[in-house]
């Protein structure tokens, strides 16, 4: 487990996820790359019952590189408060439906393949709400380092290799705090809730 | 699989368990206690009856938080959960756990059965609980022997309150709490009969038995 940075990848206008996952697929394989099967992150959200006073939402996020973990945000004001499970948290949550209810149609995944490219580690993921395409998040892992100061440098000058320089590459809002601190996988499942709560809001179809 | 098939979603992994019935998730239990002067001839006896006796009895010092969240509709009782972190080994994550309501069940059903969650955890996960909305209903800290024979768990240990000062912590009574266990997937029921036979060979030195906390009255009823 190294640095990861999630950046999120624009779609023309023009153009289709399929196409844009496609030409990335191609870019990177030519730099070398083999492709290592595929990866999923998904969130779901719950919401507090109304008559529980303010509005709390508890995230669930799960990823396929930790397949035995439940990662479980709680959103209370301005606090975010992170707890990592084994698998039968979810039972629990069930066992909480009187308390939180699932916004069913806010479930939002990434999927992809998985590349590896030496020391680093890609993901090209679509992002689909209830079937629906909303866009692409871009996964980098420098695995031999634990500490992002030490690797921010080197991780944007392989997005921006991959992505274009068209792409500004900034260190992701959750990390900015972090740089100096040990990576763990809960900053991974932050940054994909960032971008996450971000697609959610953004209204319209496009085509997959 | 090939290596390029996409993984499958943790929703469908835990459908498929569910569906298998391999989710541990029912608790059979039998419970009972014995006085402290009493409680050597007890562990002597479990040393020679158990599997894990050649390291000498496993030990533990747990702490436990229980917490309840109320019913938003008001119609059922209070959900409760209850963390514990084990004071002798800190870096180990937090077991939190859910225990439905006891079924004891007629004089023919051998053990209480409850369902129940154990559930590993780590992170900030008393604040978590807090900001959740649930509310500290009771404290205590238990320490014994744990003991293991097949899939049966034997514990002997004793309550205390916690201590608010440096002040040792004060057992809440003079004898050690007895209880013999097995968390199991929904209908293995043979398990509560070897459970019995189990108990019936620690008498009299203790007396294990299906608790009516209600008839106790130690917790209020739904």
């Amino acid at each position: 487990m190294g640095v990861t940075v999630l950046q999120q990848y624009p779609v023309p206008e023009n153009k289709t996820g399929t196409y844009v996952i496609d030409l990335l697929t191609k870019r990177i394989l030519a730099l070398g790359a083999t492709q290592a099967g595929q990866f999923l992150v998904d969130c779901e959200s719950y919401l507090s019952h109304p008559t529980m006073g303010s509005t709390k939402t508890v995230h669930i996020l799960h990823n396929s590189e930790q397949p035995a973990s439940v990662f479980s945000i709680l959103e209370s004001g301005t606090k975010n408060i992170h707890v990592i499970a084994d698998g039968l948290f979810d039972l629990l949550m069930m066992k909480l439906s009187q308390h939180y209810t699932s916004k069913k149609q806010t479930k939002i995944e990434s999927k992809g393949p998985k590349f590896e490219l030496g020391d680093f580690c890609i993901k090209l993921g679509s992002v689909t709400m209830n079937q629906n395409f909303k866009g692409i998040l871009i996964e980098v892992e420098y695995r031999p380092c634990v500490m992002a100061n030490a690797v921010w440098g080197l991780l944007r000058e392989f997005l921006q290799g991959i992505l274009g320089s068209t792409i500004s590459v900034q260190p992701p809002q959750h990390l900015l705090s972090r740089m100096n601190e040990i990576y763990t996988p809960i900053d991974t499942i932050y940054q994909y809730l960032e971008h996450f709560s971000a697609y959610r809001k953004i209204t319209g179809l496009r085509s997959a | 699989m090939s290596v390029n098939a996409p993984p499958i979603t943790a929703t469908d992994s835990l459908s498929q368990a569910l569906k298998a019935n391999i989710i541990p998730n029912q608790e059979y239990l039998l419970q009972g206690s014995v006085l402290d002067s009493a409680v050597e001839v007890l562990l002597h006896r479990l040393r020679g009856l158990c599997d894990n006796v050649d390291a000498g009895p496993e030990t533990f010092d747990d702490q436990e938080v229980c917490f309840s969240l109320r019913d938003p509709n008001q119609q059922a009782a209070p959900l409760m959960l209850r963390v514990r972190k084990a004071l002798d080994a800190r870096d180990m994550p937090f077991q939190l756990r859910y225990i439905g309501q006891p079924d004891l069940g007629d004089k023919n059903r051998p053990t209480v059965v409850r369902s129940s969650l154990d559930i590993a955890c780590s992170g900030m996960l008393i604040e978590f609980l807090n900001e959740l909305g649930c509310r500290i209903e009771f404290e205590y800290s238990v320490k014994g022997y744990m003991f293991r024979k097949g899939r049966m768990k034997i514990t002997v240990a004793k309550v205390f309150k916690i201590s608010q000062s440096s002040m040792p912590p004060e057992p809440i009574s003079q004898s050690y709490l007895v209880e013999l266990s097995v968390l199991a997937p929904q209908g293995q029921d043979a398990i509560g009969e070897d459970m019995r036979a189990f108990a019936d060979q620690l008498r009299p030195l203790v007396q294990l038995d299906k608790i009516d906390y209600k008839r106790l009255g130690h917790m209020s009823p739904a």
